[in-house]
């Protein structure tokens, strides 16, 4: 084992996100890049930092914007698109992908063979086999931090140019 | 086909088999409109959720809320009753104190519970003291159940729903779930199940530390008191919202909830910090 997500799932491709949130709709793309200041003024108005400046977004000819953007958890990574309709109102989130690791646990050999024990000596990969998971219910606050700074940036940066 | 988004505070997938792709997307569409629904009724912090106008209310004001609102207060109320008030909708005033929750103005202890409630017909429902509920507790359960049934009525054949680790599983194969509990043991436990619903508590991950000791988010309805934060419970039963119910009573409870979980038809895993996994069911009331 050498390590990797302790669980993967790809959801929806951006093409197919974007069928389902605008359906008959065709995308032009257009990616921003954020200034400093831009930056600065949408982290400072949502309340959430700006790791990535980078605004993957695709103007969509029904009216509206489609954003592909992520989030990264304590353990989880979280792409998700965004859409917004001609106004600027949430429209639809789907989530893309979602991974989830565990650090040094997922490469530690004797948890690996833990693993397998307890399960009876079945082959079990990680990332295919096994994708359902319960436990203490996962908050996804990180994830409506993203949606409000895409919100913010919307406000900001693209309805300016809407 | 599987997809994912962010309802009632959590990442809810849903994945269906068996049918056509635009089929599955319209199912899917469909049971995640129902999510949504249970999640703007039930939100504790949306202003305009039927919690929250309930959460306004003054003593004895009757309030009209949504037949789903409805549904799940008076299971909440038949588990109150079934686990002598250990599981109560009531102890929102907790929840905001130890910081789970956040605020809503009502910042004065209630002493009232789920004795207070009335449910009045016309999905009309009365508090006969002013009462902070939350129904974080059941009502993920909830919405998982209904968009199963939205699921099987648009033909799916297959389904798993997962809300945050609330799981229904429909249909004839099999699914395994992986049990979260990491933070205590190093080997993973896994279930398989084909029909039916696992939830699973835990406070460990979750745990605050607030006047001086820790503090989970699970609370005994009785005396108001933390349900212990080193412990894992799994609780496997027909329907999610039993699950995600139960699960709460044996957080608070342990083993003496064996009769509880024989009412309700379902089984029980739990694991306490650094002893043995243990199954809570029927059988083992039994032979006990």
């Amino acid at each position: 084992m050498s390590g990797g997500p302790a669980y993967a799932t790809v959801y929806l491709t951006v093409e197919q996100a974007q069928a389902l949130l605008f359906p008959g709709a065709t995308f032009q793309p257009d990616t921003r890049t954020l200034t400093d200041e831009q930056a600065k003024a949408i982290a400072h108005a949502s309340g959430v930092p700006v790791r990535n400046k980078q605004i993957k977004a695709w103007r969509v000819s029904t009216g509206g914007w489609f954003i592909v953007d992520e989030v990264v958890g304590k353990h989880e990574f979280i792409p998700f698109a965004l859409a917004l309709d001609d106004k600027g109102a949430v429209k639809g989130i789907e989530i893309l992908e979602y991974r989830e690791a565990y650090g040094g646990q997922i490469r530690d050999p004797e948890w690996r063979k833990q693993f397998l024990d307890a399960t009876a000596g079945k082959k079990l990969q990680l990332d295919r086999n096994i994708r359902n998971i319960s436990g203490a219910t996962l908050s996804c606050k990180h994830l409506t931090d993203g949606v409000e700074r895409l919100l913010v940036t919307y406000d900001l940066v693209l309805k300016k140019s809407s | 086909m599987e997809r994912a988004q962010p309802w009632l505070g959590t990442l809810v997938s849903i994945r269906v088999s068996g049918m056509a792709a635009s089929d599955a997307h319209r199912a899917i569409d469909t049971a995640f409109r129902e999510i949504a629904s249970v999640h703007c009724l039930m939100s504790f912090h949306d202003h305009d959720s039927d919690v929250a106008r309930l959460n306004r209310a003054v003593s004895l004001q009757s309030i009209q809320v949504h037949s789903y609102t409805y549904e799940v207060l008076r299971h909440a109320i038949a588990f109150s009753a079934s686990t002598q008030g250990c599981f109560d909708v009531t102890v929102g005033a907790e929840l905001m104190n130890w910081k789970f929750l956040p605020s809503v103005g009502r910042s004065s202890i209630h002493y009232g519970s789920w004795r207070d409630i009335e449910l009045l017909p016309d999905n009309c429902v009365v508090f006969h003291r002013p009462l902070c509920i939350d129904l974080g507790g059941i009502a993920k359960g909830f919405a998982v159940d209904r968009a199963t049934e939205c699921l099987q009525a648009h033909g799916a054949q297959q389904s798993i729903i997962n809300a945050g680790g609330d799981i229904r599983v429909q249909g004839r194969d099999a699914e395994r779930i992986r049990l979260r509990a990491e933070s205590f043991t190093d080997a993973v436990p896994v279930l398989e199940l084909t029909k039916g619903s696992v939830a699973s508590s835990s406070g460990y991950l979750h745990r605050r530390w607030c006047h001086e000791r820790f503090y989970g988010p699970h609370v005994n309805g009785v005396d108001r008191s933390p349900a212990p934060t080193d412990r894992f419970v799994c609780v496997v039963a027909e329907t999610c919202m039993t699950a995600d119910a139960l699960t709460k009573v044996v957080m608070v409870r342990g083993q003496e909830s064996a009769a509880v979980l024989r009412k309700f038809g379902a089984s029980a895993y739990m694991y306490d910090a650094g002893r043995e996994w243990q199954r809570l069911d029927a059988e083992e009331v039994m032979t006990a």
